[in-house]
Parts: C-alpha cells; structure tokens; sequence
C-alpha cells in the first residue's frame, strides 16, 4: 500500500524533525528503509554530474565520485534514461556496462547496485544511489519503497533550496553537501596554466583523474595546492613525468 | 478501534493523500478531526503561519473550535500563540477556568464554549516553529505522556507533508533556481582559480578581490567571474581595486 510505505518514510524523517531532515538524514533513511549497505543521492542537470547532496558511508561516497569522475555509472543511467537502473551482481554482469566503474566499485565492496531517477512532476534532478555488499536483486518491497524514496528525497532536497536567497544555495545544501567546487577552481587554474577555456581544462582534469585512477576531485585539490600543473606538451590523457607530484 | 490502531489509520490516511496533488486544508482537516479520535480530546485545530508569519485557523475539528481559535488570534493571546512564539508545547494541568491571570481575554471565552483543559504542540521545520496543533477538552486535566507523543507524531508527519506539498507545487521555480544557484557558483569558482593562477592569490583573496570589484562596481558577481573566464577583465583590475593592506 503506497500510503503505508510513504507513512513510514516520512516518519524516520519526521524523526530528525527537530533539526530539519539535512542531507545526511536523509541518505540514512534511504539506506534503512530499503535495508541496503549504503545510499547516497546525486544531483544532475544537463547531462552532467553536479556533485553529491549525500551518501551514507564512504563506499556510497567512492561509488559518487566514481560517477562523477567517469560520468558513468547506475545513477547516471538512470537520470539519463529516467528509469530505475537495476544491477543485482556488478561482479558478475548479465550486461556489461560501465567498464571504467564496475571494477572500481567492486573493487570497493559493492556487489549490487541500483539507480532510481530523482523525479519531480516530470523533472529529473538526479538520482538515488543504493548499493550492497553482496549480490542480489532487489525484492517487490525494496523497489517499490526506493521509488517512493527517489520521489520523497527528490522534494526533500528542493526543499533545502525553498528559502534560499535568490542565485543562492540553500543553506542545508551548502552546509551538507558535496558539489566538488574545487574541481572548478581548478578548472580555472589549469585554463589558465594552459590558455584554455574552462570546458578543455575539465577535460585535461578528467583525462589525468581517469589515467592515474585517482578521484577527480583528488586530482583537483593538487592543482588548486599548486602540487600539480599542466602543461601544453603532453595530449590530453598523457601525463608527463613531471605532471605529477611524486 | 483501540487508540493505537486509530493512531495508524490516521497517518496512513495522511500519507495516501500525498501521493495524489492533495489539498493542504483538506489534510489538515483530516489531522484535527483524527486528533479527537485519537488523543481523548473533544475538539481539534490546526494554526499555520502565513509567509508574513501571522497564524491562520487553518482546519478545525469544530464549527465552535472555529469561533474560539479565530478569537484566540483577536485577542492575541492564548496556548496556540504562546506555543507559536516560544517554539515549546505547552500542555495546561490546571483548569482552564483556574488560569485567568494567564489568558484575561481568552479563558473565560473558552470556559463558556464548554472547554476546561487547553494544549498546543509545535509544528516545528529546520528550528523554525510554522504553526501549531491545539486540542482542547471539556474536563481538566493533562495529556497522558502517550498522547502527547502521538500528538506530536501526527503534527510531524503533517509538517512534513506541508513541506514536501509546498515544494511539488513550486518544483520547476525551485530546480531553476537551483540550477541558476549551482551555475553562478561554478562559474565564481572557475574564476577564482582563474585569478589565482594569474595573479598568484589565494583562493580567497581571488574571491575577494572580484567581490570588491563587483560592489564598487555594482556589478553582479557572476558577471565579473564570467568576463575574468572569457578574460574580458584583466587580472591587473581586479588587483588594483582591492583593499589596500595596511603595511
């Protein structure tokens, strides 16, 4: 009964009342009420990742920045295409699909992962991110709440941005999430370094996280700590020996 | 029904209704007439704060309840509006006629309606208080500990359903500016990094000096990030227009 199942969410969210449901409550709610190992919830627009409002423990975190630094993966499959993106056995793959994450991700202890667009009316925002430390498909129950989850999270965070000051994040968002400002700092580093445009400097970021498997991110805070600079000689994805910091 | 499966009916009751675009006063009308199934109390009622922060009657369980909350508000005084205000419940032992020094105005007008025992629980949202449950009973005496957990637990979920509500009707207003709020922000960010690689400045003096220049300027900040990304304004502007440091 779809009343039951949005009762008890709003429930445990009701639950931290007191303090507003911030991001981090409500990722934890996601990953309770399905009884999954982790959840964590991902902001979109335009095609592209825009960082994360929440993730409750730190492989949901690693499998967010994965997608974030890959650009593929569950969560975005799953706004891009707007529908639930179901792997039971990431290990084991019936598709093969997202050959840069899967290794990575099961590398880092999940063995099934699931993405649930962040639907409002007929708009995506992101999406919902479960995953689980061992293979398996998700049963009637689990979908059908992760659903009203992806729908309730979805007005949740909009609801962080309700009262913010125009051209503004809301505070809970700002304080409470992750939307990797220094990846842009860093963009505007290297376009500088490279008399690029921001777009290429991305790109020459992306390159370099995704040859030396490193978090973009990661990637990001050396140049912005002045550890790294680019340099217009190597091509995009080859790293010179001093590109790096040892 | 027994009190507990009463109480779940209810909220069940009020999580259906979000699932359809429903009506706020309709659910809340619902949550006032529960409350008097629910918590042993004869008369039920719902203030929300309008977004210049007054309380409106929103629902009432009663024509009478009605009258006395409108009458409440008029004489501005009461448990409705001391609840509002201090953000607390707050929950009368004493008899109603026993507390006239309290509510001069509000007291004997409820006493003569037929009510002898007045409460009010908070609807609280993010440390802010949007407005308040009153539930009035005709004999004293206090709320048992359990109806005033389950009391609360209704008025919870209703907040949150509030919010949520509110926010699907305002969701493509909301994810524009969410999305204008994100934008503006990568593109100060992307300029900060811009500054500080030709400049030599920190990040935060590369956001301070381009906020001094979009104030003196009155300029936006997004805009000033954009021209310092499309090198439009030098670097060398920026600098000249910081503060000076005292040497």
């Amino acid at each position: 009964m779809a009343g039951a199942r949005l009762l008890h969410i709003l429930g445990r969210l009701a639950a931290g009342a007191a303090t507003g449901p911030g991001p981090a409550r409500l990722c934890e709610v996601c990953a309770e009420v399905t009884a999954m190992t982790g959840a964590g919830i991902m902001l979109m627009s335009g095609d592209v990742a825009r960082g994360s409002v929440c993730s409750s423990n730190p492989v949901s975190a690693l499998i967010e920045d994965l997608q974030y630094t890959l650009g593929e993966g569950p969560c975005v499959d799953a706004y891009r295409q707007d529908r639930p993106v179901l792997e039971p056995d990431l290990a084991e793959p019936g598709v093969s699909r997202w050959v840069a994450f899967t290794p990575r991700a099961v590398e880092a202890g999940a063995r099934a992962v699931f993405g649930f667009p962040l639907r409002v009316g007929a708009i995506s925002i992101g999406a919902l991110n479960l995953y689980r430390d061992h293979p398996g498909p998700l049963d009637d129950d689990q979908h059908a709440d992760a659903l009203v989850l992806a729908g309730v999270a979805a007005r949740a965070v909009l609801a962080m941005q309700a009262e913010a000051p125009p051209g503004m994040l809301g505070a809970a968002l700002e304080a409470g999430s992750d939307f990797r400002f220094v990846v842009h700092q860093a963009a505007g580093m290297v376009s500088a370094q490279l008399e690029a445009s921001v777009g290429e400097a991305l790109i020459r970021l992306r390159a370099h996280a995704f040859a030396l498997d490193r978090p973009l991110a990661a990637v990001a805070e050396d140049v912005v700590a002045r550890r790294l600079r680019f340099s217009d000689t190597p091509a995009p994805g080859q790293i010179g020996p001093g590109d790096h910091p040892t | 029904m027994p009190k507990e499966a009463l109480l779940i009916r209810t909220l069940v009751e009020l999580a259906d209704s979000l699932v359809d675009d429903f009506d706020v006063v309709e659910l809340l009308s619902l949550l006032a007439d529960r409350c008097v199934e629910v918590l042993g109390v004869s008369a039920a009622g719902v203030m929300l704060a309008a977004p210049e922060g007054d309380l409106r009657v929103v629902a009432s369980s009663s024509e009478a309840m009605r009258v006395l909350e409108l009458f409440e508000l008029q004489s501005d005084e009461g448990p409705c509006l001391d609840c509002y205000r201090s953000g607390e419940a707050v929950l009368l032992d004493e008899d109603l006629a026993a507390v006239e020094g309290r509510w001069p105005r509000f007291a004997p007008v409820a006493v003569q309606a037929g009510f002898r025992s007045a409460h009010a629980l908070p609807m609280h949202l993010r440390g802010s208080v949007i407005g308040a449950l009153n539930l009035f009973a005709p004999h004293r005496g206090a709320l048992s500990a359990d109806d005033v957990a389950a009391g609360q637990a209704l008025a919870d979920v209703a907040t949150i359903a509030i919010l949520q509500q509110r926010v699907a009707a305002e969701s493509r207003v909301l994810i524009d500016q969410l999305n204008t709020a994100l934008n503006s922000r990568v593109v100060i960010e992307q300029a900060k990094g811009v500054l500080a690689e030709r400049s030599g400045l920190s990040m935060e003096s590369a956001f301070e000096a381009m906020r001094h220049y979009a104030r003196n300027r009155n300029l936006r900040l997004a805009d000033v990030a954009r021209s310092v990304i499309d090198r439009t304004l030098a670097p060398g502007a920026l600098s000249a227009a910081r503060p000076r440091r005292p040497s």
